[in-house]
């Protein structure tokens, strides 16, 4: 391979902009998701080979300025400056076209060959947004091409252009300001010329005016003079503007980007009320709103418990006669009956586990595809408040109700420290697809539906009081809750496949050789009769304390590793799925609580102890094991009066 | 309204009634943050619907929806039309 038929480009975008589904398209199964290094931040690359090129594309996080307010802002816009990509796709929401040229100015100050993306132009066109490509075209000195990225429409086109262009590293557009600003940027430019320097020297100049800190002190260390230079400069322009002038290059952006969309987009305001928003209208609605969240929310536990179960029996009646037929062909050795609870595990994973994950998480992606957990956000965020958090919390909620991993992740749209770890701490409340597998599986089936419906109620109620608790504890003012609040999309079924898939893979080749090694292990530890020892080490409190059968106690051990093992293992050691025989309704229940709240898992653990150190995720696991042990017992000693 | 000139806070607006942004009272960041957004001085700001209580408020902006928080909201002083 030489390097002529090598090309890097990078994805940057605001968010919503639609950049996975670009990224998707381009590059399908050749994906690799990994870490920025030293961040838990997501860095996704993939590879698309066409007409002979070999094309490395890179993901830029999502984000909504090149200014260093978060690290993916910083993450961005270094990887730009240092790595100097081939080009830059920006990705634009085209029905949100002045929110995203903002974006497009600031990537365009880094001098870097930028192609825009207009995404979405089927939805601009319905909503009557006419845009005129070649003339955006012409202002920004930039490739424009209209796409439907969910589609796939278009896109060749852009790898057309950008290898096409690849060598000439022209197209780099000029964005002027206004007069003052641009006579500030010129006197630094001129001080900065001659400077060995890593960045472009007006991005440097309207970064030092813009008060941005890291560049500020980089330059400072080295030129103090210069940043002098820029004090004495923004004090004048602020004389002139009456505000502070890292504002007004942010007005100037914001003035351009609305001047050009006047030049280039006309509105034909009188279509039809679109079925979107009269959808909008109702979901944000004062009271209807809630309503319809309640039945949204009550629909998809309904649904995954429904589906749920009828796939769960499925398989009961297609692995009914394995165990006979591994006897009869294998054997009863100790050898075979290891692998036997080898294969057994594994059925039951299927048999158990995957029938209520599958359903959750394609539901989940539906409804943010859809775009409606923004609208939870918005209602939700005067009681999130109330726990010292915002609105954009219940995002992190809702990822956490399909796994804790992802949703402590997400805390990071958060925008302080003190919130982020509140979310966090919370989010590993939240009762995940694994523990869901619990609720529904045990209690929906055996006890009845509206004692799991009742559980996860509970715990949207201790959550609550945690984060009430916690707030106090933590002090410090809530931020406000700014978002954009994203149309309602047709969910597109590509994307929500996509999805689904990956968070599949990770239940394939994670939990599939976890489960194999604990049941053989298990097994192994029962064969050798070792079982009654461990059992009575924790008798006191599964046993006494809980009322649960002594076997629980090394079901619980295991389930760090993954709350399903839980309820899997179970069934392994049993031999069977019918755990009706096994539990009475009130064991059933206590152990779901304890299931619920015990432990974050492994991986959730490790993801608290990267973002927060190890002392806060200890404090947070053992704080949580000794709050679940008691709240079960008591709540184990209620149902006594129930039951 | 009656007066076209009057300032008010933009959760003041009836839900639909748009207005001009006069002034935004808030920290350096916060100011950033929403211009980064378009939101600011000048630019034309719609009241979408607001939620139950001291919830936060729905707006629109150069044809983007955006939330903000009620708090806020009460900071940003518009001239309505």
């Amino acid at each position: 391979m030489t390097d002529e038929k090598k090309i890097n480009i990078v994805l940057a975008g605001q968010g919503n902009a639609g950049k996975s589904s670009v990224f998707n398209y381009l590059t399908g199964l050749h994906q690799h998701i990994g870490n920025w290094a030293g961040k838990t931040i997501e860095k996704r690359e993939g590879t698309l080979f066409y007409k002979g090129f070999t094309i490395d594309v890179l993901d830029l996080p999502g984000i909504y300025s090149l200014t260093t307010f978060s690290v993916e802002e910083l993450i961005s816009r270094e990887y730009i400056i240092s790595q100097k990509p081939d080009y830059v796709v920006n990705v634009i929401d085209s029905t949100n076209l002045e929110r995203n040229l903002i974006f497009t100015l600031q990537l365009l100050e880094l001098e870097c060959p930028v192609i825009l993306d207009m995404n979405m132009v089927d939805l601009a066109w319905r909503k009557g947004i006419a845009i005129d490509y070649q003339e955006l075209e012409n202002i920004l000195n930039t490739p424009v091409v209209p796409t439907v990225a969910s589609r796939g429409a278009g896109l060749t086109t852009i790898i057309d252009k950008i290898i096409e262009r690849r060598r000439q590293r022209t197209g780099i557009a000029s964005i002027r300001y206004g007069k003052e600003i641009e006579s500030c940027i010129e006197q630094l430019i001129l001080m900065l010329k001659d400077k060995e320097l890593q960045y472009p020297a007006r991005w440097i100049a309207l970064k030092l005016i813009e008060k941005d800190a890291a560049i500020t002190k980089a330059i400072n260390e080295k030129y103090p003079g210069i940043v002098e230079k820029a004090g004495e400069l923004n004090r004048s322009l602020e004389q002139i503007h009456g505000h502070d002038s890292s504002l007004v290059i942010a007005d100037e952006r914001s003035h351009l980007a609305s001047q050009i969309t006047r030049t280039i987009v006309k509105i034909n305001r009188k279509k039809q009320v679109r079925l979107n928003d009269r959808l909008d209208a109702i979901t944000t609605h004062k009271f209807y709103g809630y309503l319809a969240m309640i039945l949204i929310m009550g629909g998809m536990f309904l649904t995954v418990f429904t589906f749920g179960n009828w796939l769960s029996g499925l398989f009961d009646t297609l692995f009914k006669n394995w165990h006979d037929w591994w006897n009869m062909n294998v054997g009863v050795t100790f050898a075979a009956s290891l692998g036997w609870s080898a294969v057994e595990s594994v059925l039951a994973l299927i048999q158990i586990a995957l029938p209520y994950i599958l359903p959750f998480y394609i539901i989940l992606y539906i409804l943010e595809d859809w775009g409606y957990i923004s609208r939870i956000s918005f209602l939700m965020d005067h009681l999130m408040h109330k726990m010292g958090i915002h609105g954009k919390a219940c995002i992190s909620f809702i990822i956490g109700l399909g796994c804790n991993v992802p949703g402590c992740l997400s805390c990071r749209i958060m925008e302080t420290r003190r919130e982020r770890f509140i979310t966090a701490v919370l989010v590993t409340m939240v009762p995940c697809s694994a523990v869901s597998v619990i609720v529904f599986g045990l209690v929906g089936k055996y006890v009845g539906l509206l004692w799991a419906l009742g559980l996860y109620v509970f715990a949207m109620a201790l959550v609550f009081l945690v984060g009430k608790i916690s707030s106090k504890l933590l002090l410090g003012e809530p931020v406000e809750l700014i978002m954009a609040m994203p149309d309602y999309k047709t969910p597109h079924v590509r994307t929500i496949v996509a999805q689904t898939w990956d968070s599949l893979k990770e239940f394939v080749y994670i939990a599939a050789p976890i489960v194999i090694v604990t049941g053989v292990v298990i097994q192994a530890i029962n064969l050798a009769g070792w079982m009654p020892a461990i059992s009575s080490f924790l008798y006191p409190v599964t046993v006494t304390w809980l009322g649960l059968p002594a076997i629980t106690g090394i079901l619980l051990i295991f389930g760090v590793l993954r709350k399903e093992l839980i309820l899997v293992m179970l069934a392994a050691y049993l031999g069977t799925s019918n755990f009706g025989n096994a539990l009475s309704p009130q064991q059933m229940i206590t152990l779901a609580v304890v299931s619920m709240f015990y432990i974050p898992c492994v991986a959730t653990i490790s993801v608290l102890w990267k973002d927060y150190g190890w002392k806060k995720a200890l404090a947070v696991c053992i704080i949580e094991i000794v709050f679940a042990i008691i709240l079960a017992g008591l709540v184990s000693r209620l149902l006594d009066l129930v039951f | 309204m009656s007066n076209k000139n009057q300032r008010i806070s933009l959760i003041e607006l009836e839900e639909g009634q748009a207005g001009n942004i006069v002034s935004i009272q808030g920290g350096r960041n916060m100011l950033k943050r929403l211009a980064d957004l378009g939101l600011n001085e000048g630019a034309e700001i719609k009241l979408i619907g607001r939620t139950l209580f001291t919830g936060p408020v729905q707006v629109e902006v150069c044809n983007s929806r955006f939330v903000i928080g009620r708090g806020m909201a009460s900071r940003i002083i518009v001239v309505p039309k």
